[in-house]
């Protein structure tokens, strides 16, 4: 699984790393079914506490897209939801807009220009 | 070509050596030869006639000669190339040595039985078989494999600036897992049946090691982890993810994933020699990883061309800037 984090994203970890999840089912690494590597395995490699990614786990389960299993560890429960994956985008599009000095309603703009 | 060359020549020579120096020296032989040495003393126990010892060295040398020259056909690959040069070196000073060591004690002798051998004679073969072997191996040690000529695709994932990416993967196999178990659970029976005195007790002390041995190999071919991040690679081992091998990405030249099964790479587990390792646990999408130093380590793990895109993109950008 492969998980990428913006080191200038100023939401709480635990959000970041459910966005980065969220983008590594939607990108299609994982099917319903499969099994995601455990929370110990993706802290360590973040160099975070796993409280932090269990945390991010938990949220992506209420949202749907995970599902615990006692012995069976986290699985990916079903299809991203669409909406989920594309606030995320919207949100990383957002941020890099003001990086190059656009605000929210220019960003508005350009996407009504697109049609 | 010349390695063939070489291997051939090296034959024809032995083979004449083993032929002619018997027959020079027939006069001073008795006949029988003494041939076998017991393991008490040096005191022969076997003996074999005259012409019946030189068919013998003949035999066996054209024996292991075609072995070890056929497991060096794939000359190409590091392994076989040196396994087959030291071991056809090796076996060669190896025969030389005993029937030197046969000659020189037979010499003189008026029966085969007054033939006593010393007992310097065969850790002196030993040691020279073994010096011969290393040296022949060093020598025919060559160029690195080549990596795959046709699947040369190095997959590079495209990385942002002030990203962080890391690559989490991780394989299981059940089956493994279930044969660990069982040899333990036999292991432990056998273990109670000799402790009880049902089975002769020297078991125990045999038993012991072997105990240790699957539970250590077992638990740790039951599951493989790796973890991309920053400038490491870490190996876990079994499913604690304890021991670790952990690679720094600056030794690390690319990566790449292809498709192996155990069949190819000798079966189940910790397979190769350092340099070209494999560790498999299942069949089918394997990372390869290869080192600056021209070798080169396979893991089987899932997802692994995501993963091998991360190691060179995270090389293009921290090792080479």
């Amino acid at each position: 699984m492969l998980l990428t984090l913006n080191l200038n994203d100023a939401r709480p970890l635990h959000e970041q790393v459910a966005g980065a999840i969220r983008r590594a089912i939607g990108e299609g690494s994982y099917r319903p079914g499969d099994r995601l590597p455990p929370a110990r395995d993706l802290a360590a490699a973040l160099g975070i506490n796993p409280n932090t990614v269990l945390r991010a786990l938990r949220d992506l389960r209420d949202e749907g897209l995970l599902e615990f299993r006692r012995g069976r560890g986290v699985s990916v429960a079903g299809r991203t939801d669409g909406r989920a994956l594309l606030v995320q985008r919207a949100r990383e599009l957002l941020d890099e807009a003001k990086k190059y000095g656009y605000s929210r309603e220019d960003l508005i703009t350009i996407v009504e220009e697109l049609t | 070509m010349r390695a063939r060359v070489a291997a051939v020549a090296w034959w024809l020579a032995v083979a004449a050596a083993l032929l002619l120096a018997p027959l020079a020296l027939r006069d001073r032989l008795p006949d029988p030869l003494a041939t076998h040495w017991g393991s008490s003393g040096s005191v022969p126990d076997g003996s074999s006639s005259f012409t019946g010892h030189l068919i013998m060295t003949q035999v066996l040398w054209a024996g292991l000669w075609l072995l070890f020259f056929l497991l060096g056909r794939a000359r190409d690959r590091r392994a076989a190339r040196v396994t087959s040069s030291a071991c056809l070196v090796a076996m060669g000073v190896l025969l030389l040595g005993v029937d030197a060591s046969t000659l020189a004690v037979n010499l003189d002798a008026a029966t085969w039985r007054e033939a006593l051998l010393p007992g310097w004679h065969i850790p002196a073969v030993i040691a020279a078989m073994v010096a011969a072997g290393a040296l022949a191996a060093y020598l025919s040690r060559g160029a690195p494999d080549e990596g795959p000529a046709g699947s040369g695709t190095r997959p590079v994932l495209g990385l942002r600036p002030g990203q962080r990416a890391v690559w989490v993967s991780r394989v299981v196999n059940p089956w493994l897992a279930a044969a660990t178990v069982l040899t333990l659970a036999c292991a432990a029976v056998m273990g109670v049946l000799a402790l009880s005195g049902a089975a002769p007790g020297g078991f125990v002390a045999g038993l012991l090691p072997a105990f240790v041995i699957i539970l250590v190999v077992g638990l740790a071919t039951v599951a493989v982890s790796v973890r991309v991040g920053d400038d490491l690679i870490t190996i876990g081992f079994g499913p604690l993810g304890w021991p670790a091998r952990r690679i720094p990405l600056s030794k690390v030249e690319s990566a790449w994933s292809e498709r192996r099964q155990p069949g190819e790479v000798g079966g189940w587990g910790f397979r190769g020699l350092p340099g070209s390792a494999t560790i498999m646990l299942r069949g089918g999408e394997c990372l390869v990883l290869r080192y600056r130093s021209g070798g080169q380590l396979t893991i089987s793990i899932d997802d692994a061309e995501r993963g091998a895109s991360l190691i060179n993109a995270l090389i293009a950008e921290r090792v080479q800037p």
